[in-house]
């Protein structure tokens, strides 16, 4: 878990569990903001009857939110970390990328050990 | 613009994007530049879209088409059975390694000036000329993997390999991940940041977005 180890790293471990409820702000500074700025992008297109419509104004409301708490250009960084898991989570699922471990539960024989998860 | 103060872009971020655009139009290992500009279109007005159809439904009546569709708006309903069938109804295997790289090139820059508040950048027209042909050899399918991977495979994690089979999709993927998210080199560290966010703080929104999108990674 990158959140985990990095945190752990940076001296103040994070409280992981917050990416599960993108509540509270698991520890990190300005991490409620950045929740809220992530749910908002992310919600403005995530299905049927979920439509950017409904998101807009709450998208304008987390980004000025962030922005206000922050600056302009760490919300654009946080919009481009947005913008590469936006793509790596398609490249992973448009390829079928499955971690090493999966193969080994169903008796796969593989040899791959590397723990990187490359940039996903 | 949606904030009150300008946004000034880092020069490397606008670079990636505007490169990736043209990428998207431009002639690819198995689609010209009008095919591949198509798809780019499809991935933008699905990811934008405020009504979609539901994932299943054959819009475009074309399996490249609707796949593209698929995987810029519904990404986590795509399953090996989805892809098979593609395949049955014509797609090259190749021809799918190549959407994807072109779904996630136009996807990238969208979604950024979606999140910041940003024009929606268009589409450079379609570059001139035949599909390049420049496909990895040999191929081999992977483990780790739905599609055919550069020899050898699962030798590397399942993302890295993922659009080897084509390398100028490759080659995008990891231009726009340096710009938008860190190098494979920056990974290693813990605590490498831009001076913006903290590492910690881009692997909470990367956490979440990956979470929200119902993607495993």
């Amino acid at each position: 878990m990158m959140l985990s180890w990095s945190s752990s790293e940076d001296g103040h471990p994070a409280e992981v569990g917050v990416l599960l409820t993108g509540e509270g702000d698991g520890g990190v500074p300005f991490g409620s903001e950045l929740l809220r700025f992530v749910d908002a992008s992310a919600n403005g297109n995530n299905g049927p009857g979920e439509g950017a419509g409904g998101w807009v104004e709450e998208l304008e409301a987390a980004r000025r939110a962030l922005v206000a708490a922050t600056t302009v250009e760490f919300m654009v960084d946080a919009a481009a970390v947005i913008a590469n898991f936006e793509m790596m989570t398609r490249v992973a699922d448009g390829t079928g990328a499955r971690f090493p471990s999966e193969i080994k539960a169903v008796g796969d024989s593989s040899t791959w050990t590397s723990a990187d998860r490359g940039t996903a | 613009m949606s904030t009150d103060s300008p946004v000034d872009i880092r020069e490397d971020l606008r670079l990636a994007h505007r490169l990736a655009l043209a990428h998207v139009a431009a002639p690819g290992a198995t689609l010209d530049g009008a095919r591949r500009r198509r798809i780019g279109e499809v991935a933008i007005g699905a990811y934008l879209d405020p009504g979609p159809q539901p994932p299943w439904v054959p819009v475009y009546g074309d399996p490249l088409l609707d796949a593209a569709r698929r995987l810029a708006r519904f990404a986590d309903t795509l399953t090996e059975a989805v892809y098979a069938q593609a395949l049955a109804e014509g797609v090259e295997a190749v021809e799918w390694v190549e959407m994807v790289g072109v779904v996630i090139a136009a996807v990238a820059p969208t979604a950024f000036a979606h999140a910041a508040g940003l024009p929606i950048l268009d589409l450079p027209t379609p570059g001139d000329g035949p599909p390049t042909g420049l496909i990895a050899s040999p191929l081999v399918s992977a483990t780790l993997n739905w599609v055919p991977v550069a020899a050898p495979a699962d030798q590397t994690a399942s993302v890295v390999q993922a659009l080897s089979a084509v390398p100028a999709e490759w080659d995008n993927l990891w231009r726009l991940a340096e710009a938008q998210y860190m190098s494979d080199a920056q990974m290693s560290d813990p605590l490498w940041n831009r001076g913006t966010l903290s590492r910690p703080q881009m692997e909470l929104v990367a956490g979440r977005l990956s979470l929200v999108r119902r993607c495993f990674f």
